[in-house]
């Protein structure tokens, strides 16, 4: 633990600067994949285990759209598109069979997704991994901001994350659809009974999740090599942020991703070593003390 | 639990026993028996996590902390000190009842998945301090330079056979452990607890102190397995202890099915014949796991036992003690 | 150990008693007793990794390993008889890796083992050569325990890839003489965080400072492997504002981070040394090599700068459509000892082909002189082609390589050895 490294960088504000950046940096690709996740287990009840895969299916798909249009634009949307049918199609076909049934149900279907998607990307893309390269508009010099370095393209993912969270935001509280999908998170029968059609918003909530996963993904994929598998990694992050922030929580979410972000930015300064163990502790911790999460509400 | 019950159980386990130590004798194929050795951790290892799941109702995503906890301990123990395998053995299974204590002691408090997902960060906590401990445990690379195995009682563990035998006695004894316990009062306290915690708290039992015992049992019965795999592989891998070997328990337990006790190992024995099976034919294992393992989710919905039992029950209206 | 020994025999038996009948059979009737048993192929498995983040070693070293076989195959095989590899995946797994070897060996009829497993599946691999006994020889492994350290040897065990010391070695006499002539005193590291990473940067810079004293190591950043986000990593390397980078990230991760660190600007005005950037995915992956990069050569076409080598390489894309790695010539050379054992012995017997292999030479395409000797003292090979070098983004990728001076890395590799009690 290397508390003198950390004083010295709190204090100094270029340091402080430059490692918050990179907090938030991590913090918002990892939020966009962890609401997914939390909107689908608060509105579904489900486990959603293949949330990585679909991150990493967004990330092959923008891909593969990028070398075709040449149009980081395009690519994004078409990933994050692309794997929100994809999360339709599960969903109505697959896990909608197993939403009663026990959470290890759900986990062998998730499972299984996760295998065979992994060998369906190897098949299309090959096992080589696999780069997209920063495309020519973000390959400007950083920005420099009180000393503090941040990369164009970051200051790109950051705005998108924040956008996409005020928009998430005012969408479940401000306006009917959001009404209804916090009414068929709290109470689904009765919301059904009410004569709203909860399978729908069902499907919509999942397939709106794996978008989300998709589009991190898509976002990512500049700076990001790819190969099949990739899911793995995020799928752990998205979980102890999700279990951190409050499962079914969307502030959850975004205060636990950033959460996660700062703890990875000044960790590697104060405590290289034990990043990874802080994370599970802080996960513990939670579950312990807190179990429905910091933002959740206490009768989860 | 009545007495001749289980004496017919007992002997059950003993035409089962006569029947694997003759197999060797009959077959010359080591497919055959480094199968049996396979099938005998991951029996073992599944049914141990059955106790959690079909008998005491508790999910648990983090149960290869104990089968890599056996491998390791016996492991380090063969490696650093001249005990004797039997010795080394109980050790090793002493060790994982000690950290299934503590774990569970902070555990088995909380509810489904946040018990899950806590035995999870657990596992995973204990997976990072192995791959991290490089000096003591090999880091990722595993305990390098092979176990000591000297003979005892006439058995030479480097010997396949001899392995297989030990591994199939062993492996027999344990399972009828654990049927002994399920099949005793504190078995059906924990179906009890299982079934209605707040009716068996009425009931005066101490419903935090029954799952804890549970959870203890079975992370030794599980760290059993792990020793068995480590005589296989001579070695240990930090592999034993990541989620992917919990997940591979808790199909194994799926697929065989969780309501009765022989599940688990058929689970084990479907799981492992699917994937040498599968390894050998084609190169996208992936594909095809994945569509075997759908079919059971999807289409029978619940493990082959369970199919059994509820068949069983549906013609003779009889319902399957499990 | 018996067993195999025994059920190879008796399978033996069976085939010469079978082709016995058949010429009996066939000279009765009229035709040249031609023995069946001459055309059964000599089987060589190979477990290696076909799936997952690692996939690319196993296809990598397949590749190579084919390409092998069927050169010895047309030019007749044993006296007629062809070899098969027989390849299986372990996923990765090391007790399944275990599992396939032992597999191969008891069951499918495999002879010896082409051991393309990484570091923990080859120590796997290495105990079931211990138990039963059959020829291995490692073509991925780099770490050098598995020969090094006398408790892991085994008269039946060798190692066909480079070995980490030795790259070190080379790349410290290589940087040493980069960070006098441009005055790099400053040094910083960022490796993944497990045993290849932590050896391959301790030993490196050991040797940097054995060749240039003025060195000094900052501070080091560990992340783990296949992490996808290096921020946090590249701003600690920022802040420390070192003058050389070293790392020796690989393939994805490499790729990543240096995708990644140019956003940063990290590499400008600073030199880096990547030990595993002249690596043929990531050259073709990375769009623009970013300058100031040094590099050792994983594989390139033109290290060596021979015929050899370049015309193994232009049939390797032939044949397989994707440039050959690491692995790739690490298993042709794995392959080509093999199969020259084979010859020299007239057959297949463990101990004969140990003792064949031990200071074994053969011509090579990747050797420094043409040649790869596998040392017999601790079965491991030597005099393979070393370099370090600056990278331009085309090729030849290495315009100006620093070949390494293998009497240089002999003398101080058993310096090394002493130090670490291999060797009294």
């Amino acid at each position: 633990m290397d508390t003198e490294a950390l004083f010295e960088c709190v204090t100094s504000m270029s340091c402080l600067v430059t490692q918050t950046s990179t907090g938030l940096i991590v913090g918002s690709l990892l939020f966009l994949v962890a609401t997914g996740l939390t909107m689908i287990f608060g509105v579904l009840g489900v486990v959603n285990f293949a949330h990585g895969s679909l991150y990493m299916l967004g990330a092959y798909i923008a891909l593969s759209a990028f070398r075709l249009t040449d149009s980081f634009i395009i690519a994004t949307v078409i990933g994050a598109l692309g794997v929100g049918l994809f999360s339709l199609f599960f969903e109505r076909f697959f896990m909608r069979r197993v939403y009663g049934a026990d959470v290890l149900m759900q986990l062998l279907v998730c499972y299984a997704f996760i295998l065979i998607l992994d060998d369906a990307v190897k098949i299309i893309w090959g096992s080589e991994f696999q780069s997209m390269g920063m495309p020519a508009y973000f390959q400007e010099p950083p920005v420099f901001l009180a000393g503090g370095v941040i990369p164009v393209f970051y200051i790109y993912l950051i705005a998108i994350s924040a956008a996409i969270a005020v928009g998430l935001w005012l969408l479940l509280n401000k306006t009917k659809i959001g009404k209804v999908v916090r009414a068929a998170a709290v109470n689904p029968s009765m919301t059904s009974a009410l004569g709203l059609n909860t399978s729908l918003i069902f499907a919509g909530v999942f397939a709106f999740g794996g978008a989300l996963a998709g589009l991190a993904g898509a976002l990512a994929a500049p700076v990001r090599s790819m190969s099949p598998g990739m899911g793995f990694s995020v799928l752990i992050e998205s979980f102890i942020v999700t279990v951190i922030g409050g499962m079914g929580s969307v502030s959850g979410a975004l205060v636990g991703a950033l959460l996660i972000g700062l703890i990875r930015s000044f960790g590697s300064i104060g405590f290289p070593y034990f990043i990874e163990g802080v994370m599970f502790i802080a996960m513990a911790a939670i579950l312990v003390l807190k179990p429905s999460g910091i933002m959740g509400k206490d009768n989860r | 639990m009545k007495a001749n019950s289980f004496s017919r159980e007992a002997l059950i386990a003993a035409i089962a026993l006569a029947i694997l130590v003759t197999i060797p004798f009959v077959s010359d194929s080591s497919a055959v028996i480094d199968f049996g050795i396979r099938l005998a951790a991951f029996a073992v290892f599944a049914t141990s996590l059955n106790m959690l799941v079909g008998f005491g109702g508790m999910v648990s995503f983090g149960h290869a902390l104990y089968f890599g906890a056996g491998a390791y301990s016996f492991g380090l123990i063969m490696q650093h000190f001249a005990l004797p395998i039997p010795i080394a053995f109980l050790l090793a299974v002493g060790f994982c009842a000690a950290v299934a204590a503590i774990v569970g002691a902070i555990c088995v408090r909380l509810k489904e998945i946040y018990f899950a997902f806590l035995t999870l960060a657990f596992q995973m906590l204990f997976h990072s301090i192995i791959v991290s401990w490089t000096f003591f445990t090999g880091g990722d690379q595993g305990l390098m330079g092979g176990l000591p195995r000297p003979p005892f009682l006439g058995l030479n563990l480097v010997d396949p056979t001899d392995l297989y035998w030990f591994s199939v006695v062993v492996g027999v004894i344990a399972l009828l452990l654990m049927r002994y316990i399920l099949q005793s009062p504190f078995g059906y306290t924990l179906r009890m607890v299982r079934d209605n915690p707040d009716r068996a708290k009425f009931l005066g039992v101490n419903v935090w102190r029954i799952k804890l015992l549970a959870f203890v049992l079975a992370g030794s019965f599980g760290g059993i397995g792990g020793i068995i795999m480590a005589l296989l592989v001579s070695g240990a891998f930090p592999d034993f202890t990541y989620w992917t070997m919990s997940g591979e328990a808790v199909f194994m337990v799926l697929m065989g099915g969780v309501s009765t006790f022989i599940g688990p190992v058929l689970g084990a024995a479907l799981l492992l014949g699917f994937n040498d099976i599968i390894t050998r034919v084609t190169e996208y294992h992936g594909l095809a796991l994945g569509a075997i393992i759908l079919l059971f989710a999807l289409v029978f919905k619940h493990g082959i036992t369970d199919f059994i039992a509820q068949g069983w029950q549906r013609l003779t209206g009889k319902k399957v003690e499990s | 150990m018996k067993k195999r020994s025994q059920a190879i025999a008796s399978q033996q038996r069976r085939q010469i008693i079978t082709g016995s009948i058949a010429a009996v059979g066939l000279a009765s009737i009229g035709m040249p007793g031609i023995s069946l048993a001459q055309n059964n192929p000599i089987k060589i498995g190979m477990p290696t990794i076909l799936s997952g983040r690692v996939a690319m070693l196993g296809e990598a070293s397949r590749n190579a390993a084919i390409m092998g076989v069927e050169k010895f195959n047309a030019a007749g095989g044993l006296n007629g008889r062809p070899v098969e590899l027989v390849i299986r995946d372990s996923k990765g797994k090391p007790d399944e890796a275990a599992r396939i070897t032992r597999e191969l060996v008891n069951s499918d009829g495999c002879e010896m083992i082409l051991d393309a497993e990484a570091s923990s599946g080859a120590f796997a691999v290495h105990e079931v050569a211990r138990d039963l006994g059959f020829l291995v020889i490692h073509t991925c492994s780099e770490t050098s325990a598995l020969t090094a350290d006398p408790k892991m040897r085994i008269p039946n065990g060798f190692r066909a890839a480079r070995q980490g010391v030795h790259d070190a070695i080379v790349g410290g006499d290589y940087s040493g003489k980069v960070a006098k002539e441009k005055g790099l005193k400053r040094w910083m590291s960022i490796s993944p965080d497990y045993s290849y990473g932590k050896d391959t940067t301790a030993e490196f810079f050991e040797y940097l400072k054995y060749f240039n004293k003025d060195i000094e190591v900052v501070n080091s950043v560990w992340p783990k492997l296949f992490q996808a986000d290096y921020s946090e990593s590249i701003t600690r390397l920022l802040q420390g504002k070192p003058q050389a980078i070293y790392s020796c990230l690989w393939g994805g991760d490499l790729t990543s981070f240096i995708d990644q660190a140019s956003i940063y600007g990290l590499m400008k005005d600073r030199q880096f040394f990547g030990v595993n950037m002249a690596d043929y995915a990531v050259l073709t992956a990375i769009k623009a090599v970013p300058p100031n990069i040094h590099s050792g050569n994983r594989y390139l076409k033109s290290i060596p700068k021979t015929q050899q080598n370049a015309a193994w390489c232009d049939a390797y894309l032939a044949k397989f459509k994707t440039m050959p790695l690491n692995w790739s010539w690490e298993n042709a050379v794995g392959i080509d000892l093999m199969l020259n054992a084979i010859k020299q012995t007239n057959g297949t017997d463990t101990k004969k082909m140990s003792e064949a292999l031990k200071g074994m030479t053969i011509d090579s395409p990747f050797g420094t002189n043409g040649k790869i000797t596998m040392r017999a003292s601790d079965h491991t090979i030597i005099d393979y082609a070393i370099a370090w070098g600056d990278l331009q983004p085309k090729e030849p990728y290495m315009p100006n390589p620093y070949m390494g001076n293998w009497k240089t890395v002999l003398e101080l590799e058993k310096l090394w050895m002493k130090k670490k009690g291999y060797i009294s």
